[in-house]
């Protein structure tokens, strides 16, 4: 069975790995650029450092910990194509992200469910979304930072103190989502706290009726907003066919991709459909392993948090989908992890950090057990 | 730096969309495959492990028809006890509200009880109070809620029974004990006969003979063996010499250990 695991797990690694390295290799063969070459030695050589290093010393989850990596890896090659400064800056903030991740994960294990932690958090998340209503010229990205905080707020009322003072954090948050017109991260706070109270509660008496009190408001807030939104076009299939399965980029004459400037959209332009269609797969492993993590979690808190991050970033990841191909009327969506905005990847790789946190607190309890029944003995 | 020429780029670009799809679909099946022996593993971790992540049971004294007597549940750390299916404890009997009281397990206390609003506990015959942390239940605790009557048994490594815990004294006339108080039955000593011999008789006092080291005679010398040479060790046939055990690994002790 170890043999299995380390089998499987060094397959990936080693694929991961080569993966990163072509990712940077085969622009750098075309243009010779310097940057490159220092990307395609940088980017695998950081990856197995923190595969191996890492993830020993701090036991983190292995699974999660190189999947997270391998999305910052597959950001940072969206970029490297077309602007090689770019991708290096972008490789920098994967590199605070991950310092960030750690901190993460050494933090949820040190952190009680408190009612001080539940205030504080609360406070701050708050803080950051009112920001933007009390000061105008606060223009920070502070959404998802802010949404992390107040996720692990959200898990401490609803573990200590029950669903009424919890779905209070949760209904003012996202009033304040939508009073600053972000409606897509409303819309995604709101049925992942609904999700938890479900999970958490039990009763469909409670959760029907907040859904419903939920979906009112959201509706209310959507059509007083709807002059300011923007329909995005759905992909024609001019450009569909342009950008191809396999990708237009990789050519040395590079069809014209239409690029908004996300790396969702550089990626595929880039790679292709069938390739970008993989790597949005990949999140599914990676919500897996946080529903696992969440199931085998001892403390009602981390099972409510981690089980809060896998459907925060699940729903990101799938409304970021729907609304890029037309299906939903959002813009500016961005996956979770393949994104440009160093607040947003800090505060999804710091969610990721604490899901590898709970995971190793998970190991490290089972090997108490294991301890205390020979003791027992 | 170096690049190659654009004809072998054409040909290595046209060869790479290919290798990165086979590449990505392989990390799928390779995420997937290693969640899959990860789950495995843990699988089979709980099953040489029965109890772990429960720090013991509560057994049924008093139950209803949907919970009869001696049923048992495993206890875990945290978690919410009541008549609702998703509860982690569920207690199907008369006056057990759906979600009747939250309990959590401290290390060198107890395992802590707090009720939710309007729902009443008593342990060992005392009512808690909604915040009332001073009572946890320990080994042997026994657990009233509603109709229902149980009692809790820690895992030996984990049992509390050495600790001296005072229970507070039950209110009285604040709430209705169905509990049926233990009579206390007069114990009558036996008798003992006049000319009885006693169990233990001590020995008569005696006054202290001071202690004195024992002379011991002289030992004679005697030539201190030496070691056999390991060409004069005799070789005994079909009994070929046992080698030295092979260094076991870290991850076989710990399998070894699991398997125990």
């Amino acid at each position: 069975m170890t043999k299995q695991k380390s089998s499987a797990r060094f397959r990936f690694s080693g694929v991961m790995l080569f993966l990163a390295l072509f990712f940077f290799l085969v622009p750098a063969l075309q243009a010779g650029d310097y940057r490159l070459y220092m990307l395609a030695a940088g980017v695998p050589c950081a990856m197995l450092l923190c595969c191996t290093i890492l993830a020993r010393a701090f036991s983190l989850d292995r699974l999660i910990l190189a999947l997270s990596l391998f999305f910052c890896s597959v950001g940072i090659a969206s970029l490297a194509m077309t602007a090689p400064d770019t991708a290096l800056v972008q490789a920098v903030s994967c590199g605070i992200g991950i310092i960030v991740l750690i901190v993460g994960a050494i933090l949820i294990r040190s952190l009680s469910g408190s009612l001080l932690t539940a205030i504080s958090a609360a406070f701050i998340g708050l803080l950051l979304l009112a920001g933007k209503l009390i000061a105008p010229t606060f223009t920070l990205p502070a959404t998802q930072p802010a949404l992390a905080l107040l996720l692990i707020a959200f898990a401490v009322l609803l573990s200590r103190e029950g669903p009424i003072s919890a779905s209070g954090l949760g209904i003012a948050a996202a009033v304040l989502l939508m009073l600053r017109g972000e409606t897509a991260d409303a819309l995604i706070w709101g049925l992942t706290i609904l999700l938890l109270l479900f999970a958490a509660d039990g009763r469909l008496l409670v959760v029907l009726p907040s859904l419903a009190a939920f979906a009112l408001l959201f509706y209310g807030m959507y059509s007083m907003q709807t002059q300011t939104l923007v329909y995005p076009e759905a992909l024609s299939a001019d450009t569909l066919k342009a950008v191809g399965a396999l990708g237009a980029d990789l050519l040395p004459e590079g069809l014209a991709v239409p690029e908004t400037g996300s790396l969702f959209s550089r990626l595929l332009g880039h790679y292709g459909l069938v390739f970008t269609g993989l790597t949005v797969l990949l999140y599914l492993p990676l919500i897996l392993r946080g529903t696992t993590v969440a199931s085998c979690a001892r403390m009602r808190f981390h099972a409510i948090l981690a089980m809060g991050i896998c459907l925060l970033l699940g729903l990101s990841t799938l409304a970021s989908v729907l609304s890029f191909f037309g299906f939903l009327p959002f813009t500016g969506l961005e996956m979770p992890l393949l994104t440009t905005s160093l607040p947003s990847l800090c505060a999804h790789l710091f969610l990721t950090g604490i899901l590898c946190g709970i995971s190793g607190r998970n190991d490290s309890d089972l090997a108490e057990d294991a301890h205390l029944a020979m003791l027992a003995k | 730096m170096f690049s190659v020429s654009p004809e072998i780029y054409s040909v290595l670009s046209q060869a790479s969309r290919w290798i990165f799809i086979l590449l990505a679909l392989m990390l799928l099946f390779l995420a997937f495959s290693w969640h899959h022996t990860d789950r495995k593993e843990r699988r089979d971790r709980f099953k040489n492990l029965p109890g772990a992540g429960t720090v013991g049971e509560l057994v049924v004294l008093s139950g209803s028809d949907e919970l009869p007597v001696d049923t048992w549940f495993p206890v875990p750390r945290e978690g919410v006890l009541g008549s609702l299916r998703s509860c982690d404890l569920v207690i199907p009997c008369p006056g057990v509200s759906s979600h009747h009281l939250d309990f959590s397990w401290q290390d060198g206390t107890g395992l802590l009880i707090r009720p939710r609003v309007g729902c009443e506990v008593l342990i060992d015959g005392v009512p808690v109070t909604r915040r009332g942390m001073d009572m946890p239940l320990v080994h042997g605790s026994v657990l009233q809620i509603g109709s229902a009557v149980l009692r809790l048994q820690l895992f030996a490594a984990l049992s509390h029974t050495n600790r001296t815990f005072i229970p507070p004294q039950p209110a009285v006339g604040s709430f209705s004990d169905p509990m049926p108080q233990p009579v206390p039955i007069p114990v009558q000593y036996p008798q003992e006969p006049v000319n009885a011999q006693p169990v233990f008789c001590p020995p008569p006092y005696q006054e202290p003979v001071p202690l004195q080291m024992p002379v011991e005679p002289p030992m004679p010398v005697q030539p201190v063996p030496q070691p056999p040479v390991p060409e004069q060790l005799p070789v005994q046939e079909g009994s070929p010499q046992a080698p030295a055990a092979p260094r076991r690994k870290r991850a076989d002790r710990w399998k070894e250990d699991w398997s125990e």
